[in-house]
């Protein structure tokens, strides 16, 4: 019993999953059994987990109890620290949590889960701290250029003031960094689209597709793709000579209007596959619907 | 008659007691008290100002955008913009941890590197290296002072197997004899093979990533070894100004060879779905 804990707790910290009540459940009893000596060194890290996880679920005492083990072990720890923080941040106290940040920074201003944590407050505090959010996110992600979440939090940032723009060239950034994950990918044509590049956009939800090399069993990013695709080429169709700032070249006409109706096909596929056979409830308004 | 001769050869228990186990429990537990005074020596790291992290970062931009460059994720023009910024920022020198050179006219001038004595941050790097060797060298030395001095041409441990002449030189180090058999080792041999031999029981011990093991240090003699083991804090001098020129001439390389990944992506995807005829190869 008490190894099959210990090894759920250490995937769960491996694999970072949020199963917040679950954790403090088996730490408790973890705790209560001395556990903690069997774990040897990984009960360090075990405590630093249910610490988080059971601020997560405000039960702040037992919290307070393992960051107090975790101080006494690793005393001025940046680690430690930054628990701390966010256990006053748990009490729902930003400006208290921002002042220890802020002086924590100065200790070493190039902690960067500190520093992280900072941002998140900055951001929870709404729109009155939006310019010192950016700004500081900014610094952050031009210091360390490779923290994906830092570029995914700032083109949401920029998406949520509307600047579509500025959101876009940070995505480039995080594809840069994380080429290979489709829903990156998708999110910059859906933001292209919003931005009115409406070439681009069709040309990266395609890449979207292209990625999938999935037999069969789509992805649900190429899913959301197609509806992209559907959108574009349509739009594209029926108005072929609308000016458009695009630096992207566009395909031909005729390769547009096949798009068009793979697009058609796919999803007509997706929502109504052919094997259930006969004539199905809905099928005509949905391609209806989705138009030439 | 070579058989009958090793077979005759007896070796006291004494030797066994007073010899063979003090220097393997010696090596054993001098093993074990350098993992603890390397562990008391370790400063720890340095904390680098977000200048410096930038700076350090600026080359990994530079590099990502590059690898990326024959199959690029993002479109023509915002490669360009960002390979152009790059390159501006490193003839400007933005990214310099102590902000651009500041006399513009002598810029062509290549200035002298910094001698690393004179930098105190890279000389305490430089002195934790050393310290780390000198824990190493001067046990291994003062056991082999020791073997040498007291159990000199000592036969220690006859091996249960037989082996070829060619480990005579090896096991039978400090014994002078060309007909003893060659699973005799003498204990000078035994001491270099406990040298390489007791990592798996350091391990044992005292977990995976231990400082006991002093062959593994064989390989960085030098007192600026500590450079593997923190790579964070910049040990040698690196001149970043001539790096980030260099780079400079790297990326319009890489426009050259620069293509986006949907560049035909719509061919493919027909093609794909066999909307039209696949590519004639």
């Amino acid at each position: 019993m008490a190894t099959s804990s210990i090894e759920k707790l250490a995937t769960w910290r491996a694999r970072g999953t949020r199963v917040s009540e679950q954790i403090v459940q088996q730490g408790v009893m973890m705790l209560e059994n001395g556990g903690l000596r069997k774990m040897g060194d990984e009960a360090w890290s075990f405590l630093e987990q249910l610490a988080l996880a059971s601020m997560d679920i405000g039960r702040l005492e037992l919290a307070d109890e393992c960051i107090e083990l975790l101080s006494e072990q690793f005393p001025g720890s940046p680690r430690v620290e930054c628990l701390k923080g966010i256990r006053i941040e748990a009490e729902n106290k930003p400006k208290e949590a921002l002042e220890f940040y802020e002086n924590a920074l100065l200790e070493d201003e190039a902690n960067p889960a500190l520093w992280k944590r900072q941002i998140a407050v900055l951001r929870s505090q709404g729109s009155s701290f939006i310019l010192r959010t950016v700004n500081e996110l900014t610094k952050y992600v031009d210091t360390f250029y490779t923290d994906i979440e830092g570029w995914l939090e700032l083109a949401d940032i920029y998406a949520e003031l509307n600047i579509y723009d500025l959101s876009l060239q940070t995505l480039a950034h995080v594809l840069l960094l994380a080429s290979q994950n489709p829903f990156h990918v998708l999110r910059f044509a859906e933001t292209a689209y919003t931005v009115g590049d409406v070439p681009l956009a069709l040309k990266t939800f395609l890449r979207v597709i292209d990625m999938d090399d999935s037999a069969g069993q789509e992805g649900n990013a190429t899913k959301r793709a197609w509806w992209g695709v559907k959108l574009a080429a349509a739009r594209l169709l029926s108005f072929p000579n609308s000016p458009s700032e695009s630096q992207t070249s566009l395909p031909s006409a005729e390769y547009l209007r096949l798009l068009n109706e793979l697009a058609r096909e796919q999803l007509t596929g997706t929502y109504f596959p052919t094997s259930v056979g006969g004539k199905v409830h809905g099928r005509d308004a949905f391609v209806a619907w989705l138009g030439k | 008659m070579s058989n009958s001769a090793s077979s005759s050869l007896y070796l006291d228990p004494q030797i066994r007691d007073w010899v063979l186990f003090p220097i393997t429990i010696v090596m054993t537990l001098v093993g074990i008290l350098r993992h603890y005074v390397t562990i008391l020596l370790t400063s720890s790291p340095k904390k680098l100002t977000r200048a410096a992290i930038r700076e350090q970062h600026a080359l990994l931009r530079s590099q990502i955008l590059r690898s990326t460059a024959s199959n690029s994720p993002i479109p023509p023009t915002f490669y360009k913009s960002i390979s152009a910024s790059l390159s501006h920022d490193f003839i400007a020198g933005t990214y310099l941890k102590d902000g651009p050179p500041k006399d513009e006219g002598n810029d062509g001038a290549p200035q002298p590197p910094l001698n690393p004595l004179t930098n105190p941050e890279q000389m305490e790097g430089m002195m934790d290296g050393m310290k780390k060797q000198m824990v190493m060298m001067i046990p291994q030395m003062v056991i082999m002072g020791w073997i040498n001095f007291f159990f000199q041409g000592f036969v220690a441990i006859k091996l249960p197997f037989p082996l070829t002449l060619g480990f005579k030189s090896m096991l039978q180090r400090g014994v002078e004899t060309q007909d003893m058999d060659v699973r005799w080792v003498s204990s000078l041999s035994w001491y270099f093979l406990n040298f390489f031999g007791l990592n798996g029981v350091y391990r044992l011990l005292l977990g995976n990533d231990n400082s006991a093991d002093s062959s593994k240090d064989l390989a960085s003699t030098s007192p600026f070894g500590g450079t593997r083991s923190q790579p964070q804090a910049p040990m040698q001098a690196q001149d970043y100004g001539k790096l980030f020129k260099a780079e400079r001439d790297n990326l319009e390389l890489a426009e050259g060879l620069y293509n986006w990944s949907a560049k035909n992506v719509e061919l493919r995807i027909l093609r794909k779905f066999g909307k039209i005829p696949p590519a004639k190869a």
